[in-house]
């Protein structure tokens, strides 16, 4: 091979590597093409989300007052920690390594928050810490630029001044549910929502409309400048409830931490004065985003605090029950009130005998007396002779054993027996004996403390029955929004009976009977008591060690004329009616009083009390 | 030598086109580094590092490749005590001992060893005559002579600039002329002695490789830079942002940017039309050396130019190729484009060798 001929050879294979080469920028620039022509728009995108971040602007949620402007929930300034994936250039295994101890936090919780978002889109924001302390911020704005994927947000958070008081009235918020989400178009995630009590019902009137502004940032997360698109938040409108503080607190104080509940109804109107449910809870502990230890604490109470026993809790009524049924024997014209029965302390119906509690027995009573010193044996008598349909009726037409309608969640309806739910639902015939125990509150017979004030409020204005509610509708009218219907009743029921019903009433408080504990001094309260024995069950009750204690009632209204609050009292297990429940019920009208009068306090409200005073009946 | 023979058939078309580049590249310079604290003034050193490899440039011209050539053993001495210095007492940045510092400037000499090697590969390459194939003796005293310098920049250890010496010998060799057996051989050895080799690379090493073969892997790290690179680049659009407007630029996105990720840069903000001026300068320099390998006088020549073709060839491709994610991360700069005074030296003499063998092209 020649000089000449080795050269042209090597020359020939350099353009084949040239050829090769230039084949390989091609497709290079094929690949520039992909990306700046065909692909354009996806990376425009891409590069503007990295260019403008959007900032929340969390609307503040409406306040929740009670009947006196006293604020009962508003919102107070928070911050969280909140971790955006998009974009980091960390691992999240190297962010937690770098927040969690700063953050007083360990690297399993904070590994236990990521995941549990883990399949959220990357540029949704998860909450690492809610409702972070001074130091948690300070560490995480001081940090900014090791860790723009960090940030702090701003977000109003719900604060329940009064703590526990009225939890179950009020309920609690939390992050909206994925359920809730899809069923409404205009939450979204991390959207803060009622979840129980009035924050769920009236979720729509408080919940505000969250606004955005968009801000230009740099790799660190430094806002360069401010685009001029920001729309404001818009904040929810307050809510005034007809719940009276002062009432509230008189009644949780004097319940203290029994199980129970208490309810206190102005039955002209509905308003519902007092709603108290024990054992409460904080709902300012949901508002921080509620711990799992705090939550296993609450969720594993045997007397479990969620239960609203205002109108979730069903039980016997025991006597409390009698007044219902004296009114339904005066309503069919089946006796008179002079009509007297003689209680020996016991009685045999049916071929079984029957106790009244006071065993020495009570002698010749007439429907005053009887209603006085709740004598069992009187209403023995007329349970027989009325039968446990007429008694259903009345107690139906009366509010009884249905829902009262409340503007509250999950309310239940409680249960009044007739001989045709027997049959349908026991699948066998009502047996008269079983009429005999429900004519003193016991057996096949559950009523709620609200149907209990509802319809004692409705019995004795005449049959004025007001549905419930903690916000008067018109309000949200006013504001143009949707109010839920109010169905108020009215059932025919004569003038004398109402009287005789409220006088006798008046004397279980007044006249020796068994609710001398709800008297109040210069008011004229009337009322009934009951002491539900906790039958039935007794056998399993002891069985698993269960608290076999009757459950204690208490029914009551004042003034005697013309009411202005009905009462009813639960505690369960609590013992006798009068011992246990009427002090509530006294605590709750005494506090009514003292508002009513406490305008007045100089000579002339003696004078007033003093005339009100010998207007007391005889 | 006379000096005026300097002007004497000078390549200016090729002049013209590293000018046209180095004036694109201090302007992108300058808007990558403009909000910066730490580089602000990037562009002003650029600058003078251009101005000084113009005059190296003239001045490799202007001597004949084949004095060079005789002298090369020297110099290639020189070299390597200069890399074992580095390596004895050099500034160690990014965690590679690669620098020599002069006061307050930085030089790393792995850059102009590169063409001192291709120079020292041209002069054995080119004595080899009458052979149609390279033997295994070949192969290796060719591996020796290369592989000196570049075992002394793997220990600094410098990753990147080390795979920059390969295609010296990979080129080298091919067109020298090699069985397709031993190119077999060669290639299936390299893919074994991955898993082998794959222990001894640094932690970003593997993840880099590990997020060019699977780039959802991960997408912080080196996978992040390459993703911010593609949204630069893919919205840019067309005819780009504008100079100074594009958004991951100027907000600090881009990763490196005023260095590797330059043509991020000018694909952002001027777009494919920018993009394709750059890639179009690039290309003609490295055809124009092409030409020149082809009809230089000897094989002393060709093999000189077609070294520097390799070397200059592999760092456009791989750079290009990674701003896009066709190829995987590795710290190689764009020759003329990225900012950095040892390779804006080393790229300007390597052209001045271009021109000192087109200057010579016709046997006397």
């Amino acid at each position: 091979m020649s000089p000449r001929d080795e050269l042209d050879l090597l020359r020939s294979r350099v353009s084949i590597i040239s050829y090769l080469v230039a084949a390989i920028l091609a497709v290079l620039g094929f690949g520039f093409w992909q990306l700046q022509v065909l692909q354009t728009s996806h990376y425009w995108d891409l590069a503007e989300r990295n260019r403008i971040k959007e900032i929340l602007l969390v609307a503040r949620r409406g306040k929740i007052y009670d009947r006196e402007m006293r604020i009962l929930a508003d919102s107070r300034p928070s911050y969280n920690i909140i971790f955006i994936r998009e974009g980091s250039r960390h691992s999240p295994e190297e962010t937690i390594s770098m927040l969690a101890a700063g953050i007083g936090m360990s690297h399993e919780e904070v590994l236990q928050k990521i995941n549990r978002k883990r399949k959220d889109p990357l540029y949704q924001p998860i909450t690492i810490k809610e409702d972070a302390g001074v130091e948690d911020v300070a560490f995480v704005m001081a940090r900014a630029y090791e860790m723009p994927e960090i940030s702090v947000e701003f977000q109003p958070r719900r604060l329940y001044r009064e703590g526990q008081l009225a939890a179950h009235a009020l309920g609690y918020i939390g992050e909206a549910t994925e359920a809730q989400i899809q069923n409404s178009p205009d939450l979204n995630p991390r959207d803060q929502v009622g979840i129980a009590g009035l924050e769920l019902v009236y979720d729509s009137v408080l919940r505000g409309k969250d606004g955005s502004r968009h801000v230009v940032v740099n790799n660190s997360g430094r806002e360069i400048e401010t685009l001029p698109d920001e729309v404001p938040p818009v904040a929810g409108n307050d809510l005034y409830t007809t719940i009276d503080l002062d009432m509230q607190k008189a009644a949780e104080e004097t319940m203290g931490e029994r199980v129970g509940a208490a309810v206190a109804v102005d039955p002209r109107t509905g308003d519902v004065l007092v709603l108290v449910s024990k054992p409460s809870f904080d709902p300012n502990l949901f508002a921080a985003g509620i711990s799992s230890a705090d939550y296993s604490v609450l969720r594993n109470n045997p007397n479990n605090p969620f239960h609203n026993r205002a109108i979730q809790s069903m039980q016997p009524p025991g006597s409390i029950f009698k007044i219902f049924e004296a009114a339904a024997a005066l309503e069919s014209d089946a006796i008179s009130p002079l009509d007297h029965v003689y209680c020996r302390g016991s009685e045999v119906i049916y071929g079984r005998s029957f106790l009244c509690w006071e065993k020495g027995g009570h002698g010749s009573v007439g429907m005053y007396e009887a209603i006085v010193h709740s004598c069992d044996v009187y209403f023995y008598d007329l349970g027989k002779l009325l039968g446990i349909d007429r008694i259903s009726q009345f107690s139906k037409l009366a509010g009884l054993g249905r829902k009262t309608g409340v503007d509250l969640p999950s309310e239940i309806a409680g249960l009044i027996p007739s001989q045709e739910w027997s049959r349908r639902y026991k699948r066998m015939k009502w047996q008269p004996i079983e009429t005999i125990n429900v004519s003193i509150g016991q057996g096949q017979i559950g009523v709620t403390p609200i149907q209990a004030a509802y319809a004692i409020g409705g019995l004795v204005t005449g049959g004025h029955l007001k549905q419930p509610r903690l916000v008067d509708p018109e309000q949200l009218r006013k504001l143009g929004l949707e109010a839920p219907e109010v169905h108020n009743e009215q059932y025919t029921i004569q003038e004398n009976t109402v009287a005789t019903i409220a006088k006798a009433m008046w004397g279980v408080v007044n006249d020796g009977g068994t609710g001398a504990t709800a008297r109040v001094e210069g008011f004229d309260v009337a009322g009934k008591t009951g002491t539900a024995q906790v039958v039935g069950k007794e056998s399993y009750k002891k069985g698993i060690g269960g608290n076999t204690e009757d459950h204690a009632w208490f029914v009551g209204f004042a003034p005697y004329q013309n009411p202005e609050v009905a009462v009813a009292v639960l505690i369960e297990h609590g013992g006798h009616g009068g011992e246990a429940a009427a002090p509530v019920a006294q605590a709750i009208l005494k506090a009514y009083y003292k508002k009513k009068t406490g305008h007045f306090k100089d000579a002339t409200a003696d004078k007033v009390a003093a005339i009100m005073q010998s207007a007391r009946p005889r | 030598m006379r000096l005026r023979n300097i002007w004497h058939d000078f390549d200016w078309t090729l002049f013209a086109a590293i000018v046209t580049l180095s004036v694109i590249s201090l302007v992108e310079i300058y808007s990558a580094t403009k909000n910066s604290s730490i580089e602000h003034n990037a562009v002003f050193r650029q600058l003078v590092w251009v101005l000084i490899g113009v005059i190296f440039l003239f001045v490799v011209a202007a001597i004949d490749y084949h004095t060079i050539s005789e002298h090369i053993p020297w110099i290639y001495l020189g070299s390597i005590v200069v890399l074992i210095y580095t390596l004895a007492f050099g500034k160690t940045v990014a965690g590679s001992k690669s620098w020599i510092v002069f006061g307050s400037l930085r030089f790393q000499p792995s850059e102009l060893v590169k063409i001192v090697v291709v120079v020292a590969a041209a002069r054995y390459l080119s004595e080899l005559r009458n052979i149609r194939y390279a033997t295994i003796e070949h192969i290796l005293k060719v591996s020796l002579v290369c592989g000196v310098p570049i075992i002394l920049v793997a220990l600094q250890p410098d990753l990147g600039t080390t795979i920059t010496f390969l295609p010296i010998i990979g080129l080298g060799l091919l067109v020298r002329g090699i069985k397709p057996l031993t190119v077999a051989v060669m290639i299936i050895a390299f893919v074994l002695a991955l898993p082998v080799a794959w222990p001894f690379l640094g932690k970003h090493q593997q993840d880099r490789i590990t997020n060019f073969v699977n780039p959802e892997h991960d997408l912080k790290g080196s996978g992040y830079q390459v993703y911010q690179s593609k949204i630069a680049i893919g919205s840019g659009g067309v005819l780009g942002k504008g100079v100074f407007k594009g958004s991951q630029n100027q907000l600090g996105f881009l990763p490196t940017r005023h260095t590797d990720f330059i043509l991020s840069v000018v694909g952002e903000e001027l777009g494919f039309a920018g993009v394709a001026v750059t890639l179009g300068l690039l290309a003609f320099i490295l055809f124009r050396s092409v030409y020149t390998a082809q009809t230089a006088r000897d094989e002393l020549g060709l093999f000189v130019v077609m070294g520097v073709f390799g070397i200059y060839m592999f760092h456009v491709v791989e750079n290009v190729g990674m701003v896009i994610g066709y190829m995987p991360m590795t710290g190689i700069p764009l020759p003329f484009m990225s900012y950095g005074g040892s390779s804006i030296l080393a790229a300007f003499s390597a052209m001045g060798l271009v021109i000192s063998v087109r200057r010579r092209r016709y046997v006397n």
